[in-house]
């Protein structure tokens, strides 16, 4: 007796170690826009952004192209990712009411390399898609 | 697109600017010169003092005889210089594009505001056209060039409302609205544009004329 229910106490907590790894893992996947929390009014349409399908298609292996970390003598980490931060909170100058700081950041990230790579959006509606 | 768009937000980009400065430089420059030649008495006459006295009233609506004469006509120009100046000096699009590349940044319009601004240019290209159409005695004194210069003014702002409303075929508004601009900005110093510089010399000069040799007004 002692046996099965040690056998479905086990069944239980592995069912609900799945369900907590899979959300997570879904919560990854969820990511479909850019909607960073400092623009808390947006002035242009959301950009649409398939996280997962992207770098898939755009062959990007490295996380830290964009969630990156940069030391201490301002060099790119090699190994260190920052994808727990919004972009803003290291981008956004603290108690600024100047959003284009920011939305510069995102901009070259973005934009810059689709000019690099030839592919991807470059112009306003392109990536503000009404 | 991307090698399109490259050359044309690049190295198009630096040669309209300098076309534009330069040509600029060059216009006021060559003309002071060319005055101070064939025509000394310019300086003889030129008075600070009645020179602005004249500029002030020609750029006040209404400030001037003429103006109160064609009221509709003096409405849609003013409306049409200062929207012309203010809309894309002032646009978030074209600020943060300097942001992006230098780093510089000033204030900005919210979009509505420069949408309206957009409409009234473009309205008021159309007026002077229709103006030029049918009023026969400015037909008469208008030529090609001048419709060739209204079409050059009124490019940027159709196809910068095209592309900031995402109206179809927007990907190639977007780059005939970098090359009119850059067409329009080259354009200035070397067609009837120039009036931008000219106008306070010639205003200038009918105003010392008037003020400081005839002891009469000229608004
Ligand atoms: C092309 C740039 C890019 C690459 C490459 C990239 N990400 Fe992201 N990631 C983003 C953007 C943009 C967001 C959305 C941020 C937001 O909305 O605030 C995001 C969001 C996330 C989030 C959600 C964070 C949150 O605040 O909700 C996670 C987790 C994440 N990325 C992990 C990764 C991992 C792991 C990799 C590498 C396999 C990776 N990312 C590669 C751009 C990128
Ligand atoms: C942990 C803090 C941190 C986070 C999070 C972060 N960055 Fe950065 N980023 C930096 C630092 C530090 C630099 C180097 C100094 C500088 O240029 O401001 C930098 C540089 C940049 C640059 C200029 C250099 C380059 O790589 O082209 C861009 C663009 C940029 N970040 C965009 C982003 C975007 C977009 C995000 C969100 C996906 C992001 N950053 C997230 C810290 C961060
Ligand atoms: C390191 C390079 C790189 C970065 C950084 C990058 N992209 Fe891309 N992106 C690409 C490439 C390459 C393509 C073209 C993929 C293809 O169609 O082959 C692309 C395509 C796209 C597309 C169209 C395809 C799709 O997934 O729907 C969108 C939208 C897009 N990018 C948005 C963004 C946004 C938003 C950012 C910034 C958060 C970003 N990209 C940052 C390389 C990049
Ligand atoms: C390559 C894609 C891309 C292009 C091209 C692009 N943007 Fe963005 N933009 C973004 C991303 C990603 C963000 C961050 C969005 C967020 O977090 O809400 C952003 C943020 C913004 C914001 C702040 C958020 C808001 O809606 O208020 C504004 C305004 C903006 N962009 C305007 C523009 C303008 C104007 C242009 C054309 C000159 C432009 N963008 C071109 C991707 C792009
Ligand atoms: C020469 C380089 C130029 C570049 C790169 C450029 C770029 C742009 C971009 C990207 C937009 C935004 C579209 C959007 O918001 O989605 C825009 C809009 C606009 N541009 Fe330009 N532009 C240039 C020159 C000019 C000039 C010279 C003028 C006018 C004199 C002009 C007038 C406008 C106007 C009026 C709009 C907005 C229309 C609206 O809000 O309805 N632009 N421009
Ligand atoms: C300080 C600068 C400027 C001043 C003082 C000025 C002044 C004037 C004046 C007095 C007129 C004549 C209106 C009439 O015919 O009664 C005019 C017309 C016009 N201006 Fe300007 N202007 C300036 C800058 C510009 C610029 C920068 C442009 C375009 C790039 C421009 C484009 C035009 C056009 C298109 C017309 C109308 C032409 C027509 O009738 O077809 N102006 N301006």
């Amino acid at each position: 007796m002692k046996q099965h229910s040690l056998k479905i106490s086990l069944i239980i907590t592995l069912i609900m170690m799945l369900m907590a790894a899979y959300s997570a893992h879904s919560q990854e996947e969820d990511v479909k826009t850019v909607e960073d929390d400092a623009f808390t009014e947006q002035m242009r349409p959301i950009v649409p952004f398939l996280h997962d399908e992207h770098n898939e298609i755009a062959e990007i292996a490295e996380c830290g192209v964009c969630h990156h970390v940069y030391d201490d003598n301002g060099l790119l980490s090699e190994d260190e990712t920052s994808e727990e931060s919004q972009c803003s909170e290291c981008h956004l100058p603290a108690k600024s009411k100047d959003k284009t700081e920011l939305i510069k950041y995102y901009h070259n990230q973005c934009k810059n390399c689709h000019l690099q790579r030839n592919a991807g959006p470059i112009m306003c509606a392109e990536c503000h898609v009404k | 697109m991307h090698a399109v768009y490259n050359f044309v937000s690049g190295p198009l980009l630096w040669v309209s600017f300098i076309l534009f400065f330069g040509g600029s430089v060059y216009r006021i420059v060559s003309m002071v010169r060319m005055a101070k030649k064939t025509d000394p008495v310019v300086y003889h006459f030129w008075s600070l003092k009645y020179a602005l006295r004249s500029i002030f009233h020609w750029i006040i609506p209404f400030a001037s005889e003429n103006m109160r004469k064609q009221p509709a006509m003096t409405i849609v120009t003013f409306a049409f210089h200062i929207c012309l100046f203010i809309a894309p000096l002032f646009l978030f699009a074209h600020i943060i594009l300097f942001k992006a590349s230098w780093n510089i940044s000033w204030m900005y319009l919210p979009d509505t505001v420069a949408d309206i601004m957009t409409m009234i240019v473009i309205g008021a290209c159309i007026f002077f056209l229709v103006r030029r159409l049918k009023l026969p005695e400015v037909k008469y004194v208008t030529s090609c060039s001048d419709y060739v210069i209204l079409a050059i003014v009124a490019a940027p702002f159709i196809t910068g409302f095209w592309t900031f409303h995402q109206l179809p075929g927007f990907r190639i508004m977007g780059i005939a609205h970098i090359l009119s601009g850059e067409i329009m900005l080259a354009a200035i110093p070397f067609t009837r544009l120039s009036h931008m510089f000219f106008f306070p010399f010639t205003r200038g000069y009918m105003g010392s004329e008037f003020g400081a040799v005839r002891h009469a007004r000229d608004w």
